[in-house]
Formats: structure tokens, sequence, C-alpha cells
């Protein structure tokens, strides 16, 4: 019989170890890292892996064998080492002087592709934008950092550009779907193509760089991440009938930024409307940049204000009148909008003009408007003009503000918070903008999520037995905490049970009877105690029937549960104290 | 001249020592003449040769020296060699003297200060004698013989070579030097003499040289001489130059005037009147056509500057990257080994800008979180409430967030974990619900209380009427089971004599026409009959154990057949019958005492060890008793028609734990520590072996049907063995908290029960089906609770009524109870 040698087939076979790998490979540990978040090879867990290290319990990272072996074939390895080749020439050139042989070194240095790379990671296009949800997580991320000594400025503006790319396409196609301003930043989801697409943008402000942060690692996946994008980018764009890259209006990058800037021109040529009206023809564009260019150049000497401000209006008027006409012809379209848009939200604001404060983040309310169908109209961008007056806000039908008391209201307008954009697209429908008024305190924003662990803030609490023993419990506890209010307390007692009764009887229940009820209901709870007690034991004697397997499954699980539960009475009762103190405070207020 | 010289004077080394002699000459005025020459000789090799060096000097002078020298001593041999012989003799002698000193001692000192002034005598003398012969010229001596000698004065040839200088006095030749470090001379002349080896600086030398050195005293020694070595002021002076790496030689002028052969000044006048050609101020046609060659290239793009060329690469690069990717891709299904990362999970309400106020922390919570490790944390933010939007600061953890999501992607493994989204009631196992099962004990009806110790063995009599209990008081009772009432009560053992005593087992005769109780207490067994039943049955049960007096075999115990010899069956046959011989008697049936009679005990069976179990097999007359200390005859069978008593084992098999008959096969369940074996007494072979896993079993009991086995053991669990099925148990319960101390299956009704320390009884139901398929049902009931813990001990014993669905248990609270349904 022929001796079987042992680590030759199964998991000794099928895992190696990573210094294991990187000796095959016969790469540095950093192209190897590097190679690895390109070709997303990822560690693994093998089933056994004393077997997988064959015999040794050491703490080790473990790869797929195959992975390894299908990294050996990477044309991009080939690159990484003729780059390690150039760069020991170049070190050596530049360590000799001379410098007109660095330079052609230099020129002639070899640069890699990750096209094909990303082909074969995302077969198809779906896949692809299944895991951009990290690719525009790190691109918004980088697209807020200052360019640093590890981050150059070219990588930031690179990130900038693809996303308002994304945030143009995803407001044109009105994909947007739910908003949820958190703080850490403000997330977005998207449908694109059916696949639910989720980003954080964080808040314009100065990021904190930490010190222990790897940027190497971070710009790597940055890389990656650029080029899907843009293949991403450049699929969604063509398929839709959009010239990709969009060009960008620079006159208006210059005055507020983002979205409004970028024209997206459908490829037959003439230029399509966008979600916002960018529709300026190609050619005075380019004229109007060369314009704008110039006057920038000379806005510091201040030699030709005139000239540069008379451009400006009326260039901006032009814009504006266009943004009208688009309007128009929205409404013309409204009719097709249920076949075009197959979302409630992605027509939510149709036919409504937002005048948005400078106070308020335009970068976030413009993306959101413009991707539910409305105009937008900042209050920055106007500051910009002279001739305000030139400029028709009759038509504005809401204006956001976020300010704590606001003067000359102008009469057509609702004034409203931000958070009722955010809370109205979350619904799918306009909530209610009594609650939204300027300087009123805000009802929770919620996220559109949910909660962790099932717990429904907007429920109120329907049992009335359960809420009953509540009271009691709450009862003592209040005695514990606020002894010289006593007196306080016992006409608080009259006064619940006289809301009680008002309550019962608002919902057609005899408040006698109800208390019959609830007599009887004390009878019954011994026995349905007992009931319970004897269901319980059942349980139990049917818990020693369990394989051990199972019984330990089933305490996890049960102790899971009961550790929700348990988050979700902390959450319920603090509610409960919180109403408490405020319904007192406000009586004392009375 | 000079050179020669010197190439000689390294076979003379020894020549300076005689220098010395020399030296004390000095106040003679010919010394002085010899020095002059010397100077001049000198002057004239520093004129001659410039590149010798201090050795050569030093030889040259020694050899000049050493020929003065040997010019006197030709003269002194010419003198007469009357001296000469005597000075030989002396020489001979001394010589002698020398060796012998040296073997003893080497090189005294002032031994050769004495050598040295004797010999200074001796040339002084010598010298004396040669100035006075030098006048005659010729000297006339006498032979040995008698006759006269003439010994002419030698002639002395006049060569103008140096070979016949005399210069080459030793000629030892290329010898070296230290082979006659132990003789007395330093070579031989052209003669064929000895030349006496130099003294050395002695110690009145040495005074001498202290008093007045001579000039040029250096204070070294000459290697080659041995004599102490002079050195002149010019050659200290030469030295001196070449230890500061100077010119030795003054001629060289170091600092010669700098002669300017290629002058720096540039001329300003042209050394030439050439006119400048016309070509220098005229543009190249040649190089005019090279570039218009270029700029045609240029022009025609065969060549692309480089900038140009950057350019253009910068654009193709940006047009590589806009095309469609996917362009004819088709969906493939993903790689069993591929596995995706997961998505980031949503964010909560928690994570609001403006959260529902239950959300957040209150300042305790808050102090917890931060008492935590960043990395145990819950959540890695704190909840925050604002007004409104423009209240909301920057987030300062995004990028470390982001770098953590990137490390996750690439360094944390992945792995498919099935994620169990299911209702945790569905793990509990369908089971018919007990209601459906009854009857089945409930609630403790009657509590027997009387006994002072706790009660380790209780028994139903099989009409199911009395039950009887033998405590550690040493007392046996019997109840009526209904109403707990005490009818009889007899004292076994006097617990203030024998305090270790027990009553372990106790157990009543299976037939039910008779009444008669076992009771093994220590090493005894005593059958009582109590007098409970009226004379009929008493008398019957008197009858069935005074039968058994005729098969008294008297102490000699015949071999019985039904030795089981299970694991070796080969010496079975031949050494049984031995064996049993040599045996001793392993019980004795007594009858009883008049005190016994009294107390109602029919007979008394004593046995060597302590019996701690014992039970009846079904038809009454064999009854099976268990000593766990007794080795092999740790199971005795007792039959009562006989009063004989069998040990079926030859070997011991571990400490014996309980022996139960079969409920109708003849076999027999003996249970050790870890196994249950099964013999078959008939065949008498073993017939199987359970395995039940357990470290320490305590007892075990026959389902009525056979076929199926429950096992309790110490280490808290209960094993349900099918015997049909494997030798490892069919299920394993481990429900009781405590070491489990009886179980028992109910006669009639599909019902069991276990007993443990903790002081619970659990009951159960099992159905065991015909259908060989099928596994037995077990279904747990009840958990009755009611005995107290007594020094951690619960429920000792257990035992079914023979028909009804009731539970009797014996606890360490010195009481027993009934359990009804």
């Amino acid at each position: 019989m022929r001796v079987k040698k042992k680590n030759s087939s199964g998991n000794a076979r099928n895992f190696i170890t990573r210094s294991q790998a990187v000796r095959k490979l016969q790469i540095s540990l950093a192209d190897f890292r590097r190679l690895c978040i390109f070709k997303g090879i990822y560690p693994r867990e093998p089933r056994n892996k004393k077997k997988a290290n064959k015999g040794s319990t050491a703490p080790t990272t473990f790869y797929y064998y195959k992975d390894i072996q299908y990294l050996l074939h990477e044309p991009v390895l080939a690159k990484f080492r003729e780059h390690k080749t150039f760069a020991k020439k170049l070190t050596r050139a530049l360590g000799r002087g001379e410098v007109s042989s660095a330079k052609k070194l230099e020129e002639n240095k070899t640069s890699y592709k990750l096209d094909h790379i990303i082909r074969e990671r995302y077969p198809s296009f779906p896949d692809a934008l299944r895991d951009i949800d990290d690719a525009l997580n790190m691109l918004f991320l980088f697209a807020n950092l200052p360019a640093t000594d590890q981050v150059s400025s070219r990588v930031t503006k690179d990130a900038q550009k693809i996303c308002n790319q994304w945030l143009a396409f995803v407001a044109r196609e009105r994909l947007l779907r739910k908003v949820f301003v958190s703080i850490k930043g403000v997330y977005y989801q998207a449908n694109v193509r059916g696949e639910e697409i989720r980003w954080l943008v964080p808040f314009k402000f100065p990021e904190n760089i930490p010190s222990d942060v790897d940027f190497r690692i971070m710009l790597t996946f940055l890389e990656f991440y650029c080029t899907l994008t843009h293949f991403v980018l450049f699929k969604l764009y063509t398929d839709n009938g959009i010239v990709y890259p969009p060009r960008l209006d620079m006159k208006k990058d210059k005055i507020i930024g983002c979205l409004s800037a970028y024209i997206l021109e459908s490829s037959e040529g003439a230029p399509i409307d966008g979600p916002k009206s960018n529709t300026v023809e190609t050619q005075e564009v380019k004229t109007l940049d060369k314009r704008t260019l110039r006057s920038a150049m000379k806005a510091d000497t201040n030699d030709n204000t005139e000239e540069q401000e008379t451009d400006q209006a009326e260039n901006v008027d032009d814009a504006k009148l266009d943004a009208f006409e688009d309007k128009n012809k929205n409404q013309g379209d409204l009719l097709e909008q249920p076949s075009q848009y197959n979302s409630p939200t992605a027509t939510l604001f149709s036919g409504m003009i937002f005048y948005v404060s400078r106070e308020v983040p335009i970068d976030i309310l413009e993306f959101l408007i413009l991707s539910c169908g409305g105009t937008v109209v900042s209050e920055a961008a106007m500051d910009q003009l002279d001739s305000v007056e030139d400029f028709d806000l009759s038509r504005v039908t809401h204006q956001i503000v976020d300010r704590p008391v606001l003067k000359n209201k102008v009469a057509n307008r609702t004034y409203i918070q931000p958070q009722w954009v955010f809370d109205s697209i979350n619904k799918g429908e306009f909530v209610p903008a009594n609650l939204y008024m300027p300087g009123e305190s805000l009802p929770p924003h919620l996220s559109p999520w949910g909660d962790a662990v099932g717990y429904d803030p907007t429920t109120e609490d329907a049992v009335e037995g359960e809420e009953e023993e509540e009271k009691t419990l709450d009862e003592d506890s209040e005695e514990n905490e606020v002894e010289e209010e006593a007196d306080d307390d016992s006409e608080d007692d009259e006064d619940l049970k006289a809301q009680k009764e008002l309550e019962l009887e608002a919902q057609g229940i005899n408040y006698s009877k109800a208390k019959e009820e609830n007599s009887l209901g004390e009878g019954t709870k011994v026995k349905v105690k007992k009931r319970k007690s004897e269901e319980e034991e059942e349980k139990d004697l049917k818990l020693i029937m369990m394989s051990n397997k199972q019984r330990k499954l089933y305490k996890k699980m049960k102790y899971s549960n009961e550790k929700k539960d348990e988050k979700i009475e902390n959450l319920k009762k603090k509610k409960k104290q919180i109403a408490k103190t405020k319904s007192k405070l406000e009586r004392l207020e009375q | 001249m000079v050179c020669d010289k010197k190439d000689r004077s390294e076979n003379k080394p020894s020549v300076s020592t005689k220098r010395t002699v020399e030296s004390l000459e000095v106040e003679e005025p010919k010394p002085t003449d010899d020095e002059l020459n010397v100077n001049g000789l000198i002057d004239e090799s520093d004129s001659d040769d410039e590149d010798e060096d201090e050795d050569e000097f030093q030889s040259a002078e020694e050899g000049i020296v050493s020929s003065k020298f040997q010019d006197l001593d030709e003269s002194v041999a010419d003198g007469g060699s009357d001296s000469d012989a005597d000075s030989d003799a002396e020489f001979n002698k001394l010589l002698a003297v020398d060796e012998g000193d040296e073997a003893e001692l080497e090189y005294d000192s002032t031994d050769f200060s004495d050598d040295t002034s004797s010999l200074r005598d001796k040339l002084s003398g010598f010298k004396s004698k040669t100035i006075l012969t030098d006048d005659s010229n010729v000297i006339e001596t006498k032979f040995s013989d008698g006759k006269p000698r003439i010994i002419k004065p030698e002639i002395n040839p006049v060569y103008d070579s140096d070979d016949t200088d005399g210069e080459a006095q030793n000629t030892i030749g290329n010898i070296p030097l230290s082979a006659y470090d132990e003789m007395p001379h330093i070579g031989y002349d052209i003669n064929g003499k000895r030349i006496m080896r130099p003294a050395k600086g002695s110690a009145l030398d040495a005074l001498l040289d202290s008093i007045e050195l001579p000039e040029g005293w250096t204070g070294l020694l000459d290697k080659n001489s041995g004599a102490s070595l002079n050195l002149t002021d010019e050659e200290l002076k030469f030295i001196a130059k070449i230890q500061n790496n100077e010119q030795t030689d003054d001629s060289i002028n170091p600092y010669e005037p700098l002669v300017d052969w290629f002058t720096r000044h540039e001329e300003i006048m042209p050394v030439t009147a050439i006119p400048e050609p016309k070509r220098r101020f005229i543009p190249s046609t040649s190089e005019a056509k090279r570039i218009m060659k270029i700029v045609k290239a240029i022009r025609e793009g065969r060549i692309i500057p480089p900038k140009k060329l950057k350019e253009m690469r910068e654009k193709e690069d940006a047009e590589n990257h806009n095309y469609d990717l996917w362009e004819n891709s088709e969906t493939t299904n993903d790689h069993i080994m591929n596995l995706r990362a997961p998505k980031l999970p949503p964010p909560t309400n928690e994570e609001s800008y403006n959260p529902p106020e239950e959300y957040l922390l209150t300042p305790e919570e808050r102090e917890e979180w931060e008492k935590l490790d960043p990395s145990e944390r819950e959540r890695s933010f704190i909840p925050q409430k604002f007004g409104s939007l423009r209240k909301v600061p920057g987030y300062t953890e995004s990028v470390r967030e982001r770098f953590e999501r990137s490390l996750d992607l690439y360094l944390a493994p992945r792995v498919r974990k099935n994620k169990l989204n299911i209702d945790p009631e569905s793990l509990i196992p369908e089971l018919p619900s007990p209601k459906d099962l009854r009857p089945f004990p409930i609630r403790c009806s009657t509590v027997y209380q009387g006994h002072t110790g706790k009660i380790r063995a209780l028994s139903i009599d099989p009409n199911g009427l009395w039950l009887a209990t033998g405590s550690d008081d040493g007392t046996v009772r019997i109840w009526e089971i209904l109403t707990g009432r005490e009818v009889y009560k007899v004292t076994i053992i006097d617990i203030s004599e024998n305090k270790e005593d027990h009553i372990d087992a106790i157990e009543w005769n299976p037939e039910k026409s008779i009444g008669l109780l076992a009771v093994a207490a220590a090493e005894n067994i005593y059958l009582i009959v109590p007098p409970i039943f009226g004379f009929e049955i008493e008398n019957n049960s008197r009858l069935k154990v005074e039968n058994g007096f005729g098969f008294d075999t008297f102490g000699n115990t015949k071999k019985a057949n039904l030795n089981v010899n299970s694991d070796d069956e080969e010496d079975d046959s031949a050494g049984d019958s031995k064996t049993s011989a040599v045996n001793k008697q392993v019980a004795q049936w007594n009858k009883a005492t008049q005190k016994q009679i009294e107390n109602d005990i029919a007979i008394v069976i004593t046995c060597r060890k302590i019996v701690k179990k014992l039970s009846w097999h079904r038809k009454g007359d064999y009854f099976v008793t268990v000593q766990p200390e007794s080795g092999h005859t740790s199971v005795l069978i007792h039959q009562l028609s006989k009063h004989l008593t069998q040990s079926p084992f030859k070997k011991s098999k571990g400490i014996i734990m309980d022996t139960k008959f079969h409920p109708f096969k003849p076999q027999l369940f003996v249970c050790s520590q870890r196994y249950v074996r099964i013999y078959d007494l008939s065949q008498q072979v073993l017939v199987k072996k359970l395995l039940p896993g357990a470290r320490w079993l305590s007892t075990i009991d026959i389902h009525p049907r056979g076929d199926n086995l429950i096992a309790s053991s110490f280490d808290k669990r209960v094993l349900w063995h099918d015997l049909d099925l494997s030798s490892t148990p069919y299920k394993t319960l481990r429900y009781h908290e405590k070491a489990v101390r009886s179980v028992a299956f109910h006669k009639k009704l599909p019902l069991f029960c276990s007993a443990a320390d903790d002081g619970t009884i659990h009951v159960f139901h099992a159905t065991v089906y015909d259908d060989m398929m099928k596994n037995p049902l077990l279904v747990p009931l009840k958990k009755l609770t009611g005995h107290q813990l007594v020094n951690s001990l619960g429920v000792l014993n257990t035992v079914w009524h023979p028909r009804e669905a009731w539970l009797f248990s014996s606890g360490a609270d010195n009481t027993a109870r009934l359990w009804t349904t």
C-alpha cells in the first residue's frame, strides 16, 4: 500500500501563510499588501487551523493557496518589479549627480493600469455597483481632506471631481431615496439599477487627521476606488446617454462650488436639461470660461470690475432664465414622470423653488432638492450678483432657514428648517411644515434604516395593563427621587387618574367598566401567572431532552434576545422618565 | 677600500672586545695617534659613500681598530714566543676554569673581572717583554728537547690590498656567533689561534667608564662585538638628521628659487598676426541644414518633442480610461471560495444629529462608555443632540473610521457563517404534553416521620400495602402507606455499640404469599418475618426459610454450577473445582439466636464484608448481594431454599456498585464503577458489556421488558441504554445539579424516576415500543421537590408502588415521602 504523505491535501494544501506567500511571490511585504488591496485578496479562516499550519498552533494569517497562485501571473506584479529596478536606477543616477539621465529615466517610468483587475474582480456591472459603497465613502472622505505632505493635491482634486460627477449623475437621474443627517456626516442612499447604494459625506469641516493612520494603505485603496468609480461612472453616463466626462462650468464652479457647475450633455450633442438649469450652450460656456478666468486674474487689481460685473450679471440672468424655462419643460413632463421615475421621492419637490439661506450648507440641500425635482436659488450665489432686483424671487415657494429669529418675512413663502427636507424625503411625502418653523425646537430626526435593536421611538405605549404596572413602578421611583414634592405627587396621582379617565372615555370605554375589568384582571392575574409558571416549567423540562449543542445554542440565542429586550426596555423607561419630567416642568411653568 | 673592510668585518665581530684592551692603554701616546687616524678615515668615508648607515660606520671603525690591534698582536708575537706559550698555557688553564665555572654559574661578573684583571696583568707583563725583545729582533730560545731555537721576527709583508691587512681575524665565516656563546673564545684567527672573547664590561670597567665617559659614549653595546658602542659627534648629527627626516646631504638645497616655466599671465598682444577667419562671423550652413532637417521631421511628425509627447501620452491615457469596461460581460456566479466583503451596517437612530431624547446617555452610561477601551465599546461615538443643523460640529474620527474599514477589508479573515435567524423556541424538541401522559406522581401526599437517622433504604411489599424503611438509627420500620402510620419497628443495629454500621439495603421478598423482608446491615443479612400479616403468611414465610436447613452443607460448600467465567474460558473447567475447594466459605447461614427470634429474625447470613446492595430474583428463591470491598467475591448469590451461597466470579471485576437480575431471563446485570456487564447465568458467559461513559455509576435499573436499562452516575448523569443497540448509551441526560443516587423503573407503567443529592426527583415517561425500529420515547414529566438537604445529601433512594403511579422516596432529612398523582 502506498503511504500517504502528510500535509499534501486538504487544509494543509489549500491554505498558505502570509510569509510563505510573500516568499513565493518574491516581493516585499509592502508590495504584497498593495497587490492584495488591488486584487481584493483577503486572508481566510481555515476550518482547522492546526492542520492548515502543518501542526503548529501559532497564530498566523492564512491565504487561500489558489489566490496566491493567481497573483503569480498578475501583470501588475511584473510592473512592481520593473518599478523596483527603476527606483534603483534612479537613485543611482541621482547619487552620481547625473541629472539628465535621471530625468530621462523619470520620463520613461513604467506605469500600471488597473482596468483588467477591475474587470476580473467585477465580471459584470452589477457586481461593481454592489461594491461601490466603500469606494464612495473613501472618495468623499478624501474630497474633504486638505492636501498634506502625505496626500497630494492632485489626489484630493481627483476625488472631488469624481464625487461631484457621481452626485451630478444621481441628482440628474433622481435616484436618491433616503437621507440621514448624523453626527458623522450625511448618509445618502440611492437606488442605482436596483442596487441600494449608501454613502457617507462628511460635513465640510477641516478633518482631524490622526497621526497613527497609515496613509499608504488608504491611498492604495483610493487609487483602486478612483479607477473603479471612473469606469462605473463612465458606464452609467454613457448608458443614460450623457457625455462623460461632463464639462465644468468654471464660472459657476467659482461661485457656489459643486453641483450646478456640471454640465451634463446628451451624447446626441444638444445639452440635456440637467436636474438643474445647466443648459448654457457649450460655445458660450467656453467663452465664458475664458472671460471669467481673465476676470478672475484681474480681480485683484480691481481694474475691470465694472466689465466683470456686467458680464456676470448677464450670464447669471441667462442661466436663471434658462432655469425657469426648464421648469416649464418639467411641468410638461409631469405626466410622463410616473413612468420615468418609479419612486415618489423622485418627483417630491417638482415645481417647487427653494431659496436657501446662506447659513444652510448648500452642498447638502442643493443635491437633495435637485434629486427630488426641485429648483434651488441660493442666497450665497445671489450675493455674488449685484443686480438682485433683476432677479425674480416671487416664484420662490420655500425658504430654508437655519437661524433662530428671522425678520422681513416674505408673504408667499413657507419658512422651514433644513430638517423638513430630510424628513420629507425619508417619508416620501411632505411632513407638516409647522413643526419645522425657524426657531422651533425640531422633532427628532430618525434614521430611515430604523434602530439597531428594533426599538421604534415613534410608537406610543399601547398596552394599558403594562402601563399600569409601569405606573406603579414609576411612582415608587418617583417617591425615592423627590421626597420634597410629596404633596405635588398626590396631586399628580389625582391628575393622572383624571387623565386616565378622560383617555378611556375618549376611547369609548366606561371608566367604571374599566375599573371592574381591572379588578377582575387582578383575580385572573394570579391564574395567568400560575399558568405561565407551569408553561415555563414544562419548557424547562423539555430542555432536558435537548442535546448539549442545541441547549448551548438555545441559551446563546435566549441571551442575545434578552439583551435586546433589555435595551428596548431601557429606552422605553428613559422615554417615560423624560416625558414625566417634561410634563412636570410644563406644569410648573403654568 | 673601506667597503672591503666592511665586508670582512662581519667575519670578525669579536674584534671590538679587544678594543677595550686598547682603551685601557689610553694614557700611552700611541693610541692617540691611532684615534686621529681613525677620525680621518671616517671623514673620508663620509665624503665617499653617502648612503652608509650607522652600522657600517661602526664596523668600519672596528675594522680599523682591530687591524691596529692585530698589528700590535703581531708585534707581541714578534716579541717572544715564551710569553706567548705562557699566555697560551695560561689561557688553557683559564679555559678549564672558565668551563668549570660555566657549568655551575654562567657569566659570573666577579669571575670575569678576575679573569680580565689577570689577563691584563699578563698583557702588561707581556708588553714590557715585547718592548724588551724589540731591540734584539732575534729571539733565541730552546726547543723542548733542549736544542737552541732561534725565532726570527716575522716578516711583515706590505700589501696594498686589504685582504692581507689582517683584518679577517675571525675566520668562522658564516657560522653565527651564538655558536660560540658557551666558549671562552669567539673564533679563530687566520693562524688557527683562538680569538678570545673580550672581557665584557666588568664592574671595574663600568666604574672606570662611569668615572670618565669616553668621547662619543652612547651607553649602547655593539651587537657584534659585545663592547660598548661609541659614536662621534658627526655620526650623532647624521643620525639626528635621519630621525628628523632631513636631508643628510648638505649639498642639496631644498629651497631652491622657483623658476616659473609656464606663465600664468595671459599675453595681451597676439602671438601671431593671422587675422580672424570669416567663418567665425557667418552662420554655419551645415548646422542650418541639420536644423532644417529636424524642423522638417517635426513638422512631418517624425520627431515628437518631449513636451508634446508627454501631453500626448496623458491624453492617450485619459482616453484609454474612457471606455466601457463591461461592454460584453455576462453575469457569472460567484465561486464558493469568493467571499464578498460585508457592507457596513446602516446608521441607527443613535447616530442622528437630533435623536429622540431617550437615546442620549445618562451620566452613568457615559462614564461607563468612557471607561471602556475603545476596542471594546459597543459604538464608537456618544449620541448627541443638536437643536439645529447649524450647530452640528465636524466629526473628528472620520479618517480613522475609514482607515479601520480599509484595514478590515484587506486584513480581516473572512469566513462564511450561517446566521441562524430562527426563533429559539423552535429548537425545543416537540414532545407530547405531560398532561396527556398521566398518571404520574405530582405532589407529596404522605410523609413518613419517625426515623432519627437518614433513611438509606426503603422497599414496598409486593402487595403494595406496607413500606419498609431502614435508617441510620439502626431500626427498620414498616409503615402503612396511605396513613403514614408506623406499624412495626425493629432495631437491627445498636448504634450506641456499632457506630459505623448502617442498614444499607432492604427488600421485600417478591412472592406475594409470604411476607419476608431481607435487611442488609453491615456484614449481616437478616431475613425478617414481621408480625403484621397474620399467622398464615407469617408461618409460610418461616417455613420457607426453615426448609433450607435440610440442605445445609455445614461448611462444605458444594461447587455450584452457577459459576460464570466469561473472560477466560480456557482455565474454566479445569481450575474450577480445585479453586472452589480451596475457597473458604463465602457466607455463613446461621440460625437466629433467641434474642433475634424475639425480634422476628428468621435467619442471619454473615458475609465477609459489608453488604451494600441486595436484590431479589423475581421468583423469590434467590437474592444477590454486593459487598464492594471483598474483591472477587463481591457479588454473592444466595439461595433461600437451600441456604446456599455462591460466588459466581473467580476474578475481581473492579468495585461493584450494583447488581440486578434480569426481569425474566436467567441473566445477571453487574454494575461496576465504569461498566455494566450482563452475564448469562445458564450458559455462564458474558453477554454484553455496556460502556455508559460515566466516571462513577451509582445504581442501575432494568426496564420490566428487559431490553432497556437506566444507570445513574455520581457525575450528575442519567444514562439510558438500549440493550439491542450499541454498548454506548442511547441517551445521556444531564439535568441534575448533583450526584444522582437512585434510578427506578415502574414495574407496570411507562414511568421512571431519578433522585439526586440536589433534593429533587425527576419523573419521566418512557414508552418502549414493540417496533424494533422505533426508539424509546422519553418525556420529562415532573420535577418533584420536597426533601430537604442535610449535609449536602438529598434524596437517597426511591421505589415505585407495584401497581399505582405512586413514588416513595427517602431522604437525608430522616423522612420518607409518598408522591401521588
